[in-house]
């Protein structure tokens, strides 16, 4: 995202033009205000341009006429002049380290952490800068990837190392750093056919353990639940730099839906910058709601908050392709969801013996082995 | 002897003893965890009904202890008047004593075999005597006596009488006073904590009885403290003394009406319905025979069975005035709320008192009280809290009318949860429920559940909507006030960081707030605090109207005290004026824009915690937030009820001077029912919307 990377009097100016249109309205006797696209999967939109899903045209206005939006702004002008300090003594500082520091601010003190990282979305929203550009690293791990790939990564004291991800790691691989730019990470050189995005820690390791990134030629990279942005960053820029596939392996139940779509068509909260973070030929391997009965997999009923995320799904936009709509109805149908790891049924080498080979022929019409 | 001889003589043998082997399962000795609070309800029911008749404040202490062999000790004290040396044994060794026959009123004892089955327990479950210390104010020494039973006679044999002197007497009593009774016992029993325990029967008398100091210690066997509790007296009012009344004939049974027919010393039944009946003049008396067709010189006891039945059927077609409601002893709103706060932590307490009413000749009253918040736990079902006659019912919770008219309400609209809108509905709360009446009907001998009635349940329906409605409007002002503090820290606090933290960072000036302040607020708020000054026992209540709106504001301001008897308003800020009873009000002309006007009143005569919240109405346009508008047509009714309740007591003063015959006073007396059936339920003065 270099190119979108802000000099500092750029994202400062960009800082206080926030602050600015609350002061220019308390100055004609107007209460204070910030103006932000609705985030949610209501304002969401395909943008055929970008080939992702961006914020729709929708706006929410956060005025001081109620206690907690007051809060916010008093927030964001706490923020404001946290970043302008870091920005201006070149500090950085993690997300929860900035929900902590927010003790110190009376009034202006965050009630979670979650309050905390809303805000920073906020402000790269309303003012087209990055949270890179504010200072701010998030704490959250990175994805580890292991496979015949090798990446230049510009360690602490400034110098390029070369990583292979097979050669010169261990067997929990290579750890995604937060920053992903070509300042930071360069993608040297690889021998792989496509890479797999595995949701579970515990598939993962299997997979690892059972050779598959040699057996099938593949990179494998560990979501870790929900992708961070690095994650799914990375992925992107394997995809287009190298033009490798990507595949997204995951369990059958309503949240990985929703990890697939982040990564394919860009996620809710971040959809101001789908466009570096998705992959949009992104393909979903399984476990899809299907294989729960084609394959006889041990499953679990869907609980009431599984079957409120499905039918919350049905009116996502990004859910209504016909592929989606029959996946999702029928897991309700069949009130049923499955874990990755059910497929050890059958052995603890079936998953690379037989499943993934089916499903990659099947999608991708890859023949392994 | 022929059979029937056989075997009334069989009967007669049976002994007392044996009854009471047979019954002890409604006599409340069934079990042993159940013996232990049967003894101790006989012992403190008697304790406080003779502190009442002596206009005593009670002291009672009740002490238990663990002995070997599954028995405990049981030694209650009282600072009662004690009883004279020659009736003790009258009053421990008779079963079923002074059955009130020609009195009827309302007493705790009506509902239990008395002390002597705690005599007749001990005896036979361990041979213990039981130990009665007894001293009264007349003389200068005090009586100790073991009482044992006579099953055979049914009498108290007494030993080891003996006379001890003052200082002992301070000594073993433990206490200071002159007069009072100690029992000490030993019986199979067994002490075990929880909802059904003596330490809840004492903690649910407490409440009923604020103005009893009553103390529980548990020691086990090794001198370890078990449990213990203390719940010290709220008020240092007595109950109201209650006026014995005699039956009314629409309460009459045939059993009943045979007897006093028969025992009756008066020559004819025309004297005998008069002075035998309440609210039978001699002119009723003369249209019941009448209608009965009996000559009026008739014998009492020369009716036929068939004489009977026509009298009780006049008695039913002959208009007759409802008995006198005096008789019963209501705990009054503001004592229950006492009594609740002082055995249950909570925010809120909602009283009433229902005025008295008749069912079937008897009086009653029903009164209920309901706690919110505060540390009440929210997860499970509220407590239900049942009273008869001050008696806490502690059992068959699910079988009782009492029980039943709380279920009987949808309680989700005033804030309660309840599944499916009935049954005991589930919160922060605990239910007081009293039923005060001269004949309590039970659904059985163990008179523990109130049996249904239509017109009790009718009454505890009206009582639970008037606390269930001053609950959901305590929830709106809590809703209310949060909703202004909100505001208020916003454009206290809030808005002036905003404005100088975004100048100083722009490095611009500092915007002036107050248009911001208006078009935020955009409201008139009305603020209200009570609170206790313990120096000059004075509760303070301040109404602070805030008018954030861009034009001048002028309202009359209402608020609602406890007026009453020397309960009165000792300073105000600005003058008021008296709207009815229990409202006063002030008129506040042009508060301006940005700018506040305060109300302070002070109220004497009240006690800590006896007051906590005044609700605040006002008279204007428009809205104020944290007050309503004050519903003119209630006002209007409350001052004509006022006016006639003032006319009514008037009148009564008059007929107390002019002895007036029955049929006027019992006029009067409908008058009075339907001013006090007012009583209590304030939150009918809220407006429901704009008409």
């Amino acid at each position: 995202m270099q190119d979108r990377n802000r000099s500092k009097k750029e994202t400062v100016d960009a800082l206080h033009a926030v602050a600015g249109e609350m002061h220019d309205r308390m100055m004609r006797g107007e209460p204070p205000r910030m103006t932000l696209p609705v985030r949610s999967k209501t304002n969401i939109a395909f943008d055929e341009k970008l080939n992702v899903y961006k914020y729709g045209k929708k706006k929410t206005i956060r005025d001081a006429t109620s206690l907690g939006s007051a809060h916010q702004l008093l927030r964001a002008l706490h923020v404001t002049e946290f970043m302008e300090d870091m920005i201006e003594s070149e500090k950085s500082s993690t997300l929860r380290e900035m929900y902590y520091i927010s003790e110190g601010w009376g009034y202006g003190k965050f009630g979670s952490q979650n309050e905390s990282n809303n805000l920073a979305e906020d402000l790269e929203i309303v003012t087209g800068c990055l949270r890179e550009d504010f200072k701010l690293r998030p704490e959250e791990d990175g994805a580890r990837i292991i496979g015949n790939l090798t990446f230049r990564e510009r360690n602490r004291r400034g110098e390029w190392m070369r990583i292979n991800c097979r050669d010169d790691v261990g067997d929990s691989g290579y750890g995604v750093p937060y920053n992903v730019e070509s300042e930071k990470l360069e993608l040297l050189e690889h021998d792989i056919d496509f890479m797999m995005a595995i949701e579970t820690g515990g598939m993962f390791d299997r997979l690892v353990e059972n050779g598959f990134d040699e057996l099938a030629r593949c990179g494998l990279i560990h979501l870790k639940g929900q992708p961070a942005r690095s994650t799914r960053r990375v992925m992107k820029r394997i995809n287009e730099e190298w033009g490798v596939p990507i595949v997204v392996f995951t369990d059958a139940d309503p949240w990985s839906f929703r990890i697939f779509a982040s990564i394919a068509y860009g996620a809710i909260k971040t959809a101001h910058i789908s466009e570096y973070l998705a992959t949009p030929s992104a393909v979903y391997l399984g476990i899809e709601s299907g294989d729960i009965e084609a394959y006889e997999l041990p499953s679990d009923e869907l609980t009431s908050r599984d079957i409120e995320a499905l039918k919350a799904e049905k009116s996502d936009p990004r859910f209504q392709t016909q592929e989606w709509i029959d996946q999702i109805d029928l897991m309700l149908k069949l009130g049923k969801k499955a874990e990755q790891q059910s497929l050890a049924k059958y052995g603890l080498d079936f998953v690379t013996d037989t499943y993934l080979p089916e499903k990659l022929q099947q999608k991708l019409g890859l023949v392994i082995g | 002897m022929d059979k029937a001889k056989r075997i009334a003589n069989k009967q007669k043998q049976i002994s007392i003893s044996e009854f009471f082997e047979k019954n002890k399962h409604f006599l409340g000795f069934d079990t042993h965890q159940r013996a232990v609070i049967t003894a101790v309800k006989e012992a403190v029911d008697n304790s406080l009904d003779a502190c009442e008749e002596g206009r005593i404040l009670p002291e009672i202490h009740v002490e238990i202890k663990r002995l070997e062999g599954g028995r405990l000790e049981l030694v209650t004290q009282d600072n009662g008047p004690g009883i004279p040396r020659d009736s003790i044994a009258n009053v421990f060794g008779k079963f079923l004593l002074g059955s009130r026959f020609h009195a009827i009123r309302q007493t705790r004892g009506q509902q239990g075999i008395g002390i002597t089955g705690v005599v007749m327990y001990a005896q036979l479950t361990t041979g213990s005597t039981t130990t009665v210390l007894s001293k009264i104010e007349t003389e200068s020494t005090a009586v100790r006596v073991d009482l044992a039973l006579d099953t055979k006679n049914n009498r108290a044999l007494k030993s080891n009488e003996e006379r001890i002197p003052l200082e002992e007497w301070f000594e073993e009593s433990g206490m200071e006073s002159h007069h009072g009774l100690r029992i000490r016992t030993v019986m199979a029993a067994k002490y075990q904590r929880g909802r059904q325990s003596v330490h809840q029967y004492l903690r649910m008398t407490s409440i009923v009885n604020p103005h009893a100091t009553i103390r529980l210690r548990v020691i086990g066997k090794n001198g370890e403290i078990i449990d213990e509790g203390e719940w010290v007296r709220t008020t240092n009012k007595l109950p109201r003394p209650v006026v014995e009344i005699r039956p009314h004939p629409h309460g009459m049974q045939f059993g009943t009406l045979q007897r006093m027919l028969k025992n009756t010393k008066e020559r004819n039944v025309k004297s005998f319905l008069t002075k035998e009946f309440e609210k039978v003049s001699p002119l009723v008396s003369k249209k019941i025979l009448g209608h009965a067709e009996i000559d009026e010189k008739r014998r009492p006891s020369g009716l036929s069975v068939e004489g009977i039945q026509d009298l009780l059927s006049a008695f039913m077609a002959v208009k007759i005035q409802a008995p006198p409601t005096d008789c019963l002893s209501p705990i009054e709103e503001l004592l229950i709320k006492k009594g609740l706060e002082k055995a249950i932590d909570s925010r809120y307490a909602a009283t009433v008192t229902r005025a008295p009413t008749v069912s079937q000749g008897n009086p009653f009253q029903v009164e209920v009280g309901l706690v919110f918040g505060g540390d009440l736990p929210s997860d499970g079902s509220v407590e239900v809290l049942r009273f008869a006659n001050r008696v806490p019912l502690m059992y068959q919770q699910g079988g009782c009318l009492l029980t039943k008219a709380i279920e009987s309400i949808n309680w989700r609209p005033y804030g309660l949860e309840q599944t499916g809108g009935k049954g005991v509905p589930k919160g922060p709360a605990a239910i007081l429920v009293h039923l005060a009446s001269t004949n309590v009907q039970f659904t059985s001998e163990a008179k523990e559940a109130v049996a249904d009635n239509e017109e009790v349940h009718a009454e505890l329906r009206r009582a639970l909507f008037a606390v269930g409605r001053g609950l959901q409007s305590h929830r709106k002002r809590v809703g209310q006030r949060q909703k202004s503090r909100d505001k208020f820290d916003l454009i206290n606090k809030i808005l002036p960081e905003i404005a100088s933290k975004s100048s100083s960072m722009l490095g611009r000036p500092k915007p002036d707030l107050s248009p911001i302040i208006t078009k935020i607020m955009n409201a008139v708020f009305c603020e209200e605090e009570t609170i206790w000054n313990a120096k000059e026992k004075l509760a303070i209540c301040s109404i602070k109207i805030y008018n954030y709106t861009a034009r001048a504001r002028a309202y009359t301001i209402i608020a609602k005290w406890p007026e009453g008897e020397k309960i009165s308003i000792i300073h105000e800020s600005m003058k008021g004026q008296r709207e009815t009873i229990g409202l006063r009000k002030w008129r506040l002309d042009a508060i301006n824009p940005g700018k506040m006007a305060e109300i302070t009143f002070s109220v004497g005569g009240l006690g800590q915690g006896d007051w906590k919240e005044a609700e605040v109405f006002f008279r204007g346009s428009g809205e104020i937030i944290g007050c309503e508008k004050l519903d003119e047509v209630l006002v209007k009714d409350m001052k004509r009820q006022e006016s006639l309740k003032e006319m009514v007591e008037d009148f009564e003063e008059e007929l107390e001077n002019h002895h007036t015959p029955n049929e006027n006073v019992g006029h009067v007396n409908q008058i009075s029912d339907q001013v006090e059936d007012f009583g209590g339920d304030f939150s009918k003065w809220v407006r429901q919307g704009d008409e």
